[in-house]
């Protein structure tokens, strides 16, 4: 399916990914955090102010939540549900920097996040989830407060889909921000290259740490910055810093890979110390198999 | 250095060298963009290979520029040459054709000779030299013509190039291949023995002129044993040539493996050269084939007269066989006597000649040391009577008594020999001019006697071996009688002076007594070399007669008296006459032995000033051709006219008037030199050996087929073939260790 194609709102949104994601026993991922709601409490007793349904009373339900006036009407035990009334705040924070728009086929880096982000965000809403997103390079470029809605799918195309100026990237700042804004507890998934100010989101997890915010990491890497695949003379030109290098890549390639290694072996060692979950994600991958391995890894997590 | 059939593809390719350095410059300039988020990594890449990366691209760099230089290389077809202006100057080489023309290419098999092949080989050089596309120089000489000197100054080569080589050097080309061809054509045979090592050594002369070029020796010849005995010299001299680069070529002209017969000899032997008298001759001939030959006829002229021949039963495979003749010479003067074989495969030594100069006498000096010299009882009686008998017997000796002071005074060279007996004493200038006589080649016989000191003659004559006696004296001595078992008192020796006694039983030597001699010194062993040889002994061992060379000429000591004084020899013993008319010939045949002249001698006449006129005649053989020849006074007033040198073998004859008006005239005999008759090969297996370590090539002359391509130099097309495979291997090796090629996927990150 070309998802090119898809209209601008859809964009992100990858059917046959949705349609995979659908069979999966989603009620497994979490158990206390789940990241799907609907199922089970959350441990996040939110106040609920915004009427979202009725439903029969069952057993164990909350005698305050008993709407006594359908009661009196029509002698039968309903509580009312309010669209607060949420397992999970997820805030899907995206890198836009220059760095993300490296991609040779379909997807440059940042459309692959970008449509991880918006998938995320589906499965979220669509299990009565609350949801933001935070759209940012070297400050935040823009932004959707978390919220439990059908509606709020298409805020979160629309940050996604603001325009991207080529910038560097500054973690720190916008993760400290982040960190003083966000009003409750949740999830935080930040989806990223990691190329540029590598000390910078460290410092800004360990802000979003000290919050309480769970933190994911989806480190988004092209096939080409993993295989460096290139041959003949090449000049490389950068996207986030002003510098070039002719050479023949066939010749460097084994320098560059060790430096990779040793770069996700750092980024590995301090998410782990960080209490991060990470996961690398490769564009060569389809999406809905990135979000099948993530989802399974935070089923495993839960258990 | 090498040299290249096609420079000019070269030129073209060499340039071609640059383009990988300007491919690689384009290819900086045409870099494929690619914008790149990772630069942190492959900054950090290129920082730590950097220097490996760049050695590694140079060495590529280096290895492609070579592998297209490699190609240009083999399209112009490289060849290895000598000289160093090879590649300056392009493929010029130059041919050195050295030419046996000594008397042994004169072998003939069928109608050809072993000459005629050579030249045969020359013109197939020349032909193949005209049609070749290379520049070629050719310089050719005959062996006997072209010798080396020790005066190498460029004026001398140039000079020498045009007086001795046959054809000079010159580019080969069509305009001047005709005039080459007959001068070629006009080569012939020489009756010179000339060896390859002189021709050789010329030939090195000529090398050093046209630098710049390569250099082909061509050495034409017929590979006789005789000629490569000498191997130090000849092969040292093609070894330094092959060290030089020359590109030495062999070639063997002889054909088939038959035999020749070569008059070695034709001589006086012994006898008295005076008219009436008997002169005995010895001819002898060489078998230089491997079967013995039987029947072998000689024929003689004696001034052009036929003489009835002579027939050697047998010689033996590569030996000798004699014969002897006499003969008598009614008149004085000279005379020529020649021998002839009948033909064979090399006809010049069949012939041999030789000039007998026959006096009406021959004079003998006898000194006598008795004050009343020539007595009846002395001793130049008895030996002058030996000498000249009389009473009709003919001898030719005209003996001359003297006493001891004659020898100051009179010239000894006109004696054909010198007696000297029982001398009491002779002063030093008498001691100086005998020594003198003998050193130039004259006899003198010593008798010893009562009169005779031993102490004076170690010390006068002996001098402990330096001077004219040839043993040192201890004294008289008293021959002890043997009564018991009678032996003879004279024991023969092998001599030639006695051989006419030589015999078990000789009853003429049995009534010989000796009484008395003259021992040699007690303890005295002659040294080694010194020539001393006995004529006669006595019983028990004591020398009685002694021979010993002296200079050019010989000395006999008889130790006892030649009168019958200390001995009964002379008295009335036949024995007596004949062995001092044998010594008396075998001295002089000994002063005649520096007659022998050979081809290629000078022939010298020694006028003398104020009696003959300056100017001479030479008759030349084999028609008698005139060549005058005027007389030079050398700085001591010495007049000589000289013909440089005798180039073929016969009778050669010079005239000249005197001023009286008389005429006068001198014969001379010029033989080739017999050694060079023996047609003996050396085979490939000894020349192998004798040429080791010299790097050549040897071909059959009917073989030969001269190919101008190899006359360039060894092609480097295969080895350069090889190395060019090499350097593209290694191209391959470093493009691979450069990651020039296909990618591998296995080392996956993530």
């Amino acid at each position: 399916m070309n998802f090119l194609a898809m209209p601008a709102s859809k964009k992100y949104l990858h059917p046959e990914a949705i349609r995979r994601i659908a069979r999966m026993e989603l009620r497994a991922r979490t158990v206390v955090e789940g990241v799907l709601a609907g199922l089970h409490k959350s441990p996040f007793k939110g106040q609920s102010v915004e009427f979202l349904q009725h439903r029969e009373y069952v057993r164990g339900d909350d005698l305050r939540r008993v709407d006594w006036k359908v009661w009196g009407r029509q002698d039968r035990l309903y509580v009312k549900e309010f669209e607060e009334e949420t397992n999970l705040r997820l805030t899907l924070v995206v890198d836009a920097s220059a760095s993300m728009e490296y991609g040779r086929g379909l997807f440059t880096k940042f459309d692959y996040a970008a449509t991880l982000a918006a998938s995320l965000a589906w499965l979220a809403i669509s299990h009565q989830d609350a949801v933001g997103c935070v759209l940012f390079d070297d400050r935040v470029r823009a932004s959707t407060p978390s919220r439990m809605s059908r509606s709020q799918l298409t805020s979160v195309v629309e940050v996604l889909e603001t325009p991207r100026g080529r910038r560097t990237t500054d973690f720190a700042p916008v993760l400290r921000g982040l960190s003083e804004t966000l009003p409750k507890r949740g999830m935080v998934v930040i989806l990223s290259d990691l190329l540029g100010d590598r000390e910078g989101v460290f410092r800004g997890m360990r802000f979003l740490r000290q919050r309480g915010h769970e933190l994911v990491l989806l480190h988004v890497m092209d096939e080409d910055e993993l295989e460096f695949p290139f041959e003949g003379p090449t000049r490389f030109e950068g996207l986030e810093i002003p510098e070039h290098l002719a050479c023949n890549p066939r010749a460097l390639r084994k320098g560059y890979l060790e430096a990779v290694e040793d770069f996700l072996s750092t980024v590995r060692r301090r998410c782990a110390s960080s209490k991060c979950d990470y996961s690398l994600v490769r564009t060569g991958e389809g999406v809905d198999a990135a979000l099948v391995k993530f989802l399974s890894r935070r089923s495993l997590l839960a258990m | 250095m090498p040299s290249f059939d096609f420079l000019p593809l070269l030129w073209w390719g060499l340039p071609l060298a640059l383009a990988p350095v300007i491919i690689h410059l384009i290819n900086l300039l045409r870099h494929r963009k690619v914008p790149w988020a990772a630069m942190e990594f492959l900054i950090a890449s290129q920082k730590k290979y950097r220097t490996r990366v760049l050695l590694r691209q140079l060495l590529l760099l280096l290895l492609r520029v070579a592998a297209i230089v490699g190609i240009a290389l083999l399209f112009a077809q490289p060849r290895w040459r000598s000289a160093v202006g090879a590649f300056l100057g392009g493929s010029r080489t130059a041919h050195i054709v050295l030419l046996d023309d000594s008397y042994s290419m004169s072998d003939r098999v069928g109608e050809s000779t072993a000459f005629d092949r050579g030249r045969g080989v020359i013109e197939r050089i020349l032909e193949e030299l005209v049609s070749s596309r290379h520049s070629h120089e050719l310089l050719v000489g005959r062996f006997s013509t072209i010798s080396s000197t020790d005066s190498a100054t460029p004026e001398d080569l140039e000079r020498k190039e045009t007086t001795r080589w046959d054809v000079t050097r010159q580019m080969v080309s069509p305009q001047s291949v005709q005039a080459i061809r007959n001068e070629i054509k006009s080569l012939v045979v020489s009756q010179s023995a000339a060896t390859p090592r002189e021709a050789i050594l010329a030939a090195t002369e000529m090398i050093g002129f046209g630098s710049g070029t390569s250099n082909v020796l061509w050495l034409i010849t017929d590979f006789r044993s005789k000629d490569w005995k000498v191997a130090d010299e000849t092969a040292a001299a093609l070894r330094q040539l092959s060290d030089q680069g020359v590109d030495l070529r062999l070639v063997d002209c002889a054909q088939g493996d038959h035999g020749n017969l070569t008059i070695e000899r034709l001589d006086v032997v012994g006898g008295v050269s005076a008219k009436g008298v008997l002169v005995p001759l010895e001819v002898t001939v060489r078998n230089s084939s491997d079967r013995p030959v039987r029947n072998v006829s000689i024929d003689f002229k004696e001034d052009g007269a036929a003489r009835p021949s002579v027939r050697l039963e047998e010689i033996p495979a590569r030996g000798i066989s004699s014969q002897r003749l006499e003969s008598i010479f009614s008149t004085s003067g000279s005379h020529l006597i020649s021998a002839r074989l009948e033909n064979d495969a090399v006809a010049v030594d069949n012939t041999r000649s030789t000039v007998i100069d026959i006096a009406d006498y021959v004079d003998v000096l006898l000194i006598d040391g008795d004050p009343n010299g020539g007595s009846r009882t002395g001793d130049a009686f008895f030996v002058a009577a030996a000498l000249a008998p009389g009473s009709g017997v003919a001898t030719g000796l005209r003996p001359r008594i003297e006493p001891p002071r004659a020898l100051g005074e009179l010239d000894l060279k006109t004696f054909d020999a010198i007696w000297l007996m029982d001398v009491e004493r002779l002063d030093e200038a008498e001691v100086a001019a005998i020594e003198r006589y003998a050193r130039s080649g004259g006899g003198v016989v010593f008798f010893l006697g009562p009169r005779s000191n031993a102490t004076t003659i170690n010390q006068l004559l002996y001098r402990n071996g330096d001077g004219l006696f040839p043993v040192p004296l201890a004294g008289p001595v008293d021959m002890l009688v043997d009564s018991v078992e009678k032996s003879p008192d004279v024991i023969v020796q092998d001599h030639p002076v006695v051989a006419v006694l030589s015999g078990q039983r000789n009853p003429l030597l049995g009534g010989v007594s000796i009484n008395r001699y003259m021992a040699v010194e007690r303890g005295y062993i002659a040294p080694t070399g010194s020539g001393l040889r006995r004529l006669l002994e006595l019983r028990g061992g004591a020398p009685l007669a002694v021979e010993r060379p002296y200079g050019e000429g010989l000395v006999v000591a008889f130790l006892s008296t030649a009168s019958p004084t200390w001995n009964n020899w002379a008295r009335g013993n036949p024995s007596w006459v004949v062995v001092m008319l044998e010594l008396e010939s075998h001295l002089a045949h000994v002063s005649r032995k520096a007659l022998s002249l050979e081809v290629g001698d000078r022939l010298e006449v020694k006028l003398i000033p104020g009696t003959d006129e300056s100017e001479v005649d030479f008759l030349l053989p084999p028609d008698g051709a005139v060549l005058r020849v005027a007389g030079t006074i050398d700085a001591a007033g010495s007049m000589t006219a000289e013909l440089e040198a005798a180039t073929i073998a016969g009778p050669y004859a010079a005239r000249w008037q005197r001023t009286d008006g008389s005429e006068a005239e001198k014969l001379f005999s010029v033989n080739v030199v017999p050694e060079e008759g023996d047609i003996e090969r050396i085979g490939r297996e000894r020349l192998d050996r004798t040429l080791s370590g010299v790097k050549f090539t040897l071909e059959k002359a009917a073989e030969l087929r001269p190919d101008s391509e190899s006359f360039a130099g060894i092609s480097l097309v295969t080895p350069f073939l090889y190395g060019l495979i090499v350097v593209l291997l290694l191209e391959q090796f470093v493009a691979y260790l450069c990651s020039y090629h296909s990618l591998s996927r296995s080392n996956r990150i993530g």
